[in-house]
């Protein structure tokens, strides 16, 4: 059998590629887990969702964890996201736009709505977010 | 804290090709046969000659020629007058439905005229019934039950007094269904109707046997039998005889049904093709049900929430189709880039809409987006059968793993 590569057969843009093999800081914090905030958002369109979870520790992100559901763009987004989002204040997590996630992971315009799905997440943790999220 | 764990990806993967009914490779002796006919052969150097021309090379090559005409009638029973050469199986289903049609008038709107095929058939067919359509042809697309099946008496309940054709496949390529051709081909000649049957994924894989089957016309292609792309052939039977209008004018050959220049190379390509096939069919019959009921059982035993696509008493022995559910279509075939296998049928990207079959069968979007069309061919070894269960078992748990639903965490 030949030897080839693992080299991307379906030519999706390199960092959504490379997060989506190695899916970096996939999974959940344990139910209970303090200073654990959950945000999800879904696109019916495409049939998919995503769930954020944030680990605040003193007004920041300590850790962060995420599961999705839909193609390999919107895992991708979600493995993005949770990367990024570690070490950041409310402030600067609530700078992220669906523009600079589209930019960071080169999506296409045909899977815009990914980055939407990722902004969406993101905010659906603001919002939920207590006046102190650090406990 | 529950960290979903991927597994590991080497670098350097195998690719296993597990899309066998989408083509095969050449037979080193098909190879061999053709290349004489390419650039001359050590004993007689003029054999690229024209089978057309009228000289000794021109004869030594339409010998060929004809020789592997021979061939190709002995692998389906048919006789070799009843072999038509074409590009392939795209142009012997579009002339086969095309040229019954037109010969019988229904393209100059003198008579009404209707046609009967099914939803699951190859675009080819569905897009020459299309066509058709526009040139004033009723055609009945027969609706398969869930299991892909259509039943004779379907068939035969779909006749008008102005049925002119029907046009099934033996095999579906997606699915791998077995229709009853021989008990629908009786039906149809007791009430007098013609009868085409796309057999490019039955060639090779079922016998064949047209002095027994009353079928009419019957397309072939020879790089799903190990042999070249870009030729193939239409069996059209000559007694009771079967009448079309050709599709491609020019020089009279092939009985004035297919005009063109003779690809003498290609054409004693399918014929060396046919004859191995003949040789070889009961042998890769079995060994290939069993490659196919070796995977389904792998992946049947290890993952729940499985539905094997097709009628498991009636399957060609190279095709296994699987829809997973709890999975994303796009991201179950992104997660599996060493195995190159299909989802639907000519789908050439991961993104591909859902397949018709499977929607056809009443499968929802979601599940026929994520289904697997796994293929087996005479390289294929138990080794790769067993890797590629494990890869699939693998990606799916941890695709289930990763999504959020049902999940608290």
């Amino acid at each position: 059998m030949p030897l080839v590569e693992d080299s991307n057969p379906f030519a999706y843009p390199a960092p959504i590629w490379t997060l989506f093999r190695s899916t970096p800081r996939a999974g959940g914090f344990a139910p209970g887990t303090p200073g654990v905030v959950t945000g999800e958002a879904q696109s019916n369109a495409a049939r998919s969702r995503l769930r954020l979870q944030l680990r605040f520790e003193r007004g920041r992100v300590a850790d962060a964890r995420f599961r999705a559901y839909g193609c390999p763009t919107s895992i991708a987004v979600g493995a993005w996201l949770a990367g990024w989002a570690v070490g950041k204040d409310v402030r600067e997590l609530a700078g992220l736009s669906a523009a600079r996630l589209r930019k960071e992971l080169e999506i296409p315009d045909q899977r815009a709505h990914c980055a939407l799905l990722g902004e969406d997440a993101l905010r659906a943790v603001l919002d939920r977010l207590p006046e102190d999220p650090s406990p | 804290m529950s960290a979903v764990i991927a597994p590991a990806t080497s670098r350097a993967a195998r690719t296993i090709y597990l899309d066998y009914a989408a083509t095969t490779p050449l037979a080193p002796q098909v190879l061999e046969a053709m290349l004489p006919y390419l650039r001359g052969g050590e004993s007689d150097p003029l054999l690229w000659a024209n089978p057309a021309s009228a000289h000794g090379p021109g004869y030594r090559a339409r010998a060929a020629v004809e020789r592997a005409r021979a061939q190709v009638a002995a692998l389906i029973g048919a006789d070799a007058t009843e072999i038509i050469f074409t590009s392939g199986a795209t142009e012997s289903n579009n002339l086969a439905i095309k040229g019954a049609l037109e010969f019988h008038g229904a393209l100059r709107g003198s008579r009404r005229a209707h046609l009967v095929s099914s939803r699951t058939e190859h675009r080819c067919v569905l897009d020459s019934c299309r066509y058709l359509e526009t040139q004033g042809v009723r055609v009945t697309y027969l609706k398969p039950d869930a299991l892909g099946r259509i039943a004779p008496a379907q068939v035969f309940e779909a006749l008008t007094p102005d049925t002119v054709l029907v046009s099934l496949m033996w095999v579906n390529n997606e699915i791998g269904v077995v229709y009853d051709i021989p008990a629908i081909a009786r039906g149809l000649r007791e009430r007098g109707v013609l009868f085409h049957v796309d057999a490019v994924q039955a060639a090779g894989k079922l016998p064949i046997d047209l002095r027994e089957v009353p079928v009419d016309l019957l397309s072939l292609s020879a790089h799903k039998i190990y042999g070249p792309k870009g030729v193939g052939a239409l069996y059209v039977r000559r007694k009771p005889r079967a009448r079309l209008a050709p599709q491609m004018h020019g020089g009279g050959h092939e009985q004035g049904m297919r005009s063109g220049t003779l690809a003498t190379h290609q054409i004693v390509g399918l014929g060396a093709a046919c004859a191995l096939a003949a040789q070889r069919l009961g042998e890769d019959a079995v060994r290939l049900a069993q490659l196919r009921e070796r995977l389904w059982r792998r992946l049947a035993s290890a993952l729940p929430g499985l539905h094997r696509n097709g009628d498991p008493q009636a399957c060609a022995p190279h095709l296994l189709n699987v829809s997973f559910e709890g999975v994303e279509g796009e991201a179950l075939r992104a997660s599996l880039p060493e195995l190159a296998l299909s989802s639907g049928s000519a789908c050439s990207s991961a993104t591909a809409e859902p397949s018709y079959v499977l929607r056809a069968l009443g499968r929802d979007d979601e599940l026929a987006n994520a289904s697997l069309r796994f293929s087996f061919g005479r390289a294929t070894s138990v080794e790769e059968i067993e890797f590629a269960a494990q890869r699939v078992i693998e990606q799916v748990r941890w695709l289930r793993e990763l999504s959020p639903f049902g999940k608290d965490g």
